[in-house]
């Protein structure tokens, strides 16, 4: 026990105890069993209850005199579900103008409703001179139930944010949040997207399309959840795996210092999974500290991303007619296609986030100077094909949310001097964003951007051992000649990956990737705030103060440029200030790099406050 | 000594295990995502219109079917138009069908009289709706 203990003290994160190990484990396990308990036991759905009732006084529809049965006031059953409560709504606010089987304001239903007063908009009720108790009527009313009438909206949320905000006609707001989601349920039964006799779960309404079979979700998350307690329990367990496997040089004779010569044994010819990994590297360079993990974080992200990326591409249909269905149907149809989704997502925004860490890290140590100079502007070039892979995936979902966010970075190259309508009509393929479009923006996501994306990333790697190893240790440890061996780089390798792809699943879990509705025209209504991806945000606010070349050309390729000229600029750093944190040589590109990502930081939280 | 090394390849096993847990995991999400089938199946019931249209002694091939249809002495029935080898669609001469991607030869009422193909073509059912309408059954 005593020998377990102190193997233990010589592992991996030296500087932790035992005891907060310890505190780690049980803490990790213990999320995990609650998200299990969660999953088993789910809180009782907020649902909608007779305790609801509708108002009584609400809105009324003056009855014809002649009552036909599709008229009548609907009859509750015993135990009312949330549908039959939004049937009486229906009846009493909805029916006049969407008719009775919400085939919308057709002449059948003006003639059986309203008889005599079929031409409601000239009737007194509803022509321009109509009394205070009246409003004007539109011809055009829209049906509410059949196959494709609620292909507007989303998922139930997005319904029944509509019904609250823009419904009835005449008196938009004037539902109740109850009434609302009473009525959104109503639709849903009557499209057949909810069971007779079952409630609508309000809180699982973010997950419900309202134009698609509804599936069962519920179990999905469970196995979710489950996943990422195994692998944080295989975390917990490779985290005690740590000890340090050393091999220490001296003398040239290598020994290996916590166990026996049986682990140091190594294949005679190195398979080429050998290969991927030296043999060992200096214990004082694998500093988590100094490295952040961030580089080795973006290497497995990107290898999420192109995985999850060819599952999306079985049911991704790249035409404008299709596109944002497609994303609906792998949302919502497909079995995990949520998480296929979110996982890529999310996969997608932390790149740009540990790109930028990184950059950060390798400014702010002074490994951009020479000789890991070339790499540094490797590593830039990297960061700005991820920002072009983000930006023509987000371009890919094709709906309403994008839309905007599409004709702004496309126009921006019109206003680029003697080549830019060149450059647009290479990326853009026509005169206006298209079916070309889309093609190309499709051809560059799976395979263009990510060619390079490989190539380079792969260019980047070997640049890494080229340059002699992840970081030059700082001058104290340089003596150290201790090494760690491939088993052990590969335990920590396997231990982050864990760790990650929990953290990931949790976040494809928990939070949705955005969708909207499918592109129309003209556009719907629904497009309520036109944003850029967030990483684009920036440049959007930019733009909202000068002139479209220099704010969303112009500053952005110089600050490119400044990140470029920094190795260059910046003074040498002597050997001895290497392989620490903000060596006194480097402070200029310190200050501009920090500047440079403050300045991206602040602009895109302005934008978000617009 | 023993207890340390017994020690450490428990908790090896135990991540591998979990480790290969997770794997198993995944894999049966990735056959449930993988399984789904987006495009819907094709028809079985094809609506032909009114019984007027074929007269007795009609041999008419409907190619969006494809099947030939037939009204000869015992009613309506319709024979498949696809070759029983490997699925093209045969063609018509005079009086036997021929498959152009293998040579595969029926005779009128769909029986093989020439290979690779061995079984025959099948027959569809022919019903009439409430309508008087004609309504080829496939499989």
């Amino acid at each position: 026990m005593i020998s377990f203990i102190s193997s233990c003290r010589s592992s991996f994160l030296i500087h932790l105890s035992q005891r907060s190990r310890l505190i780690i484990a049980a803490f990790l396990i213990a999320i995990y069993c609650l998200m299990a308990a969660g999953w088993l036991f789910p809180a009782q759905a907020r649902v909608l209850g007779p305790e609801d009732p509708p108002d009584p006084n609400g809105p009324e529809i003056a009855a014809t005199p002649v009552i036909p049965p599709q008229l009548k006031k609907p009859v509750m059953p015993a135990k009312p579900t949330g549908a039959d409560l939004g049937s009486i709504t229906w009846w009493g606010v909805c029916l006049a103008c969407h008719g009775d089987k919400g085939q919308g304001l057709t002449d059948e239903w003006r003639e059986l409703a309203f008889g005599e007063d079929m031409n409601c908009w000239k009737s007194k009720c509803h022509a321009s001179n109509h009394p205070p108790e009246g409003f004007y009527l539109i011809r055009q009313v829209p049906p509410a139930i059949g196959p494709g009438t609620l292909k507007r909206f989303v998922t139930a949320v997005d319904l029944q944010h509509y019904l609250k905000e823009k419904m009835p006609w005449w008196k938009p707001g004037s539902l109740s949040e109850d009434e609302a989601w009473q009525l959104t349920a109503y639709l849903l039964r009557s499209n057949s997207l909810l069971p007779v006799g079952e409630e609508l779960a309000i809180d699982q309404a973010n997950f419900l399309a309202v134009h698609l079979p509804v599936r069962q979700v519920q179990d999905e998350r469970g196995w979710q959840i489950i996943l990422v307690g195994t692998l944080s329990l295989a975390a917990v367990g490779l985290y005690s795996l740590g000890k340090r496997t050393l091999i220490g040089r001296v003398n040239g004779s290598i020994s290996n210092q916590n166990e026996g010569s049986a682990r140091l044994k190594q294949p005679a010819r190195p398979s080429f999974f050998h290969h991927l990994h030296p043999p060992s590297i200096p214990l004082p360079q694998a500093r988590w500290r100094y490295t952040l993990g961030a580089g080795g974080l973006a290497v497995f992200f990107s290898l999420v991303v192109v995985v999850t990326g060819i599952l999306e591409m079985f049911f991704y249909i790249p035409t404008p007619e299709q596109a944002g269905s497609s994303i609906q149907v792998i949302s919502y149809s497909i079995p995990y296609g949520m998480l296929v989704r979110g996982l890529h997502f999310w996969a997608a925004q932390a790149l740009v986030v540990v790109a930028v860490i990184h950059l950060l890290r390798v400014v702010l140590t002074g490994a951009f100077m020479p000789p890991r100079r070339f790499n540094y502007l490797l590593g830039l070039g990297l960061l700005v094909i991820i920002l072009f892979l983000d930006f023509t995936g987000y371009v890919l979902r094709w709906d309403e949310g994008i839309r905007w966010a599409l004709m702004v970075g496309t126009n921006l190259l019109k206003t680029i001097p003697v080549v830019g309508l060149a450059l647009y009509g290479f990326v853009v393929g026509g005169e206006a964003p298209g079916l070309a479009t889309l093609n190309r923006f499709y051809a560059w996501h799976i395979f263009g951007l990510t060619l390079f994306l490989i190539a380079v990333g792969v260019w980047h790697l070997f640049r890494v051992r080229r340059d002699g190893g992840i970081a030059t240790p700082s001058p104290e440890l340089r003596s150290d000649s201790r090494r760690i061996t491939r088993d052990e780089l590969v335990r920590r390798e396997v231990l982050a990956m864990a760790l990650a792809t929990g953290g990931l699943i949790l976040a494809a879990t928990l939070f949705m990737p955005p969708i909207a509705p499918p592109i129309s025209d003209p556009p719907t209504i629904l497009t309520e705030e036109v944003r850029a991806p967030w990483f684009f945000l920036w440049i959007q606010q930019l733009l909202r103060h000068g002139g479209a070349f220099w704010m969303g050309v112009g500053i952005p390729l110089g600050a490119l440029v400044i990140l470029i000229l920094l190795p260059y600029i910046n003074k040498p750093v002597p050997d001895d200030q290497r392989g620490r944190w903000l060596p006194r040589a480097g402070r200029l590109a310190q200050i501009i790099a920090i500047g440079v990502v403050l300045a991206w930081l602040a602009l895109t939280v302005l934008e978000m406050l617009e | 000594m023993t207890e340390d090394i017994s020690r450490r390849s428990f908790l090896k096993l135990a991540v591998q295990g979990l480790v290969a847990i997770s794997g198993l995991l995944a894999l049966d999400g990735l056959r449930r995502y993988l399984s789904f089938k987006p495009a819907p199946p094709p028809p079985k019931r094809f609506e032909i219109g009114p019984e007027s249209d074929y007269p007795p002694g009609t041999r008419l091939v409907l190619p969006e079917i494809p099947a030939v249809l037939i009204h000869d002495q015992d009613g309506y029935h319709a024979l498949s138009l696809v070759c029983t080898h490997l699925g093209c669609v045969v063609e018509r001469q005079v009086d036997v069908y021929a498959c152009n991607c293998h040579g595969s030869r029926y005779d009128k009422s769909g029986k093989v009289t020439r290979g690779p193909a061995i079984h025959s073509l099948p027959v569809f059912q022919v019903e009439r709706n409430q309508d008087g309408r004609l309504v080829i059954l496939k499989g």
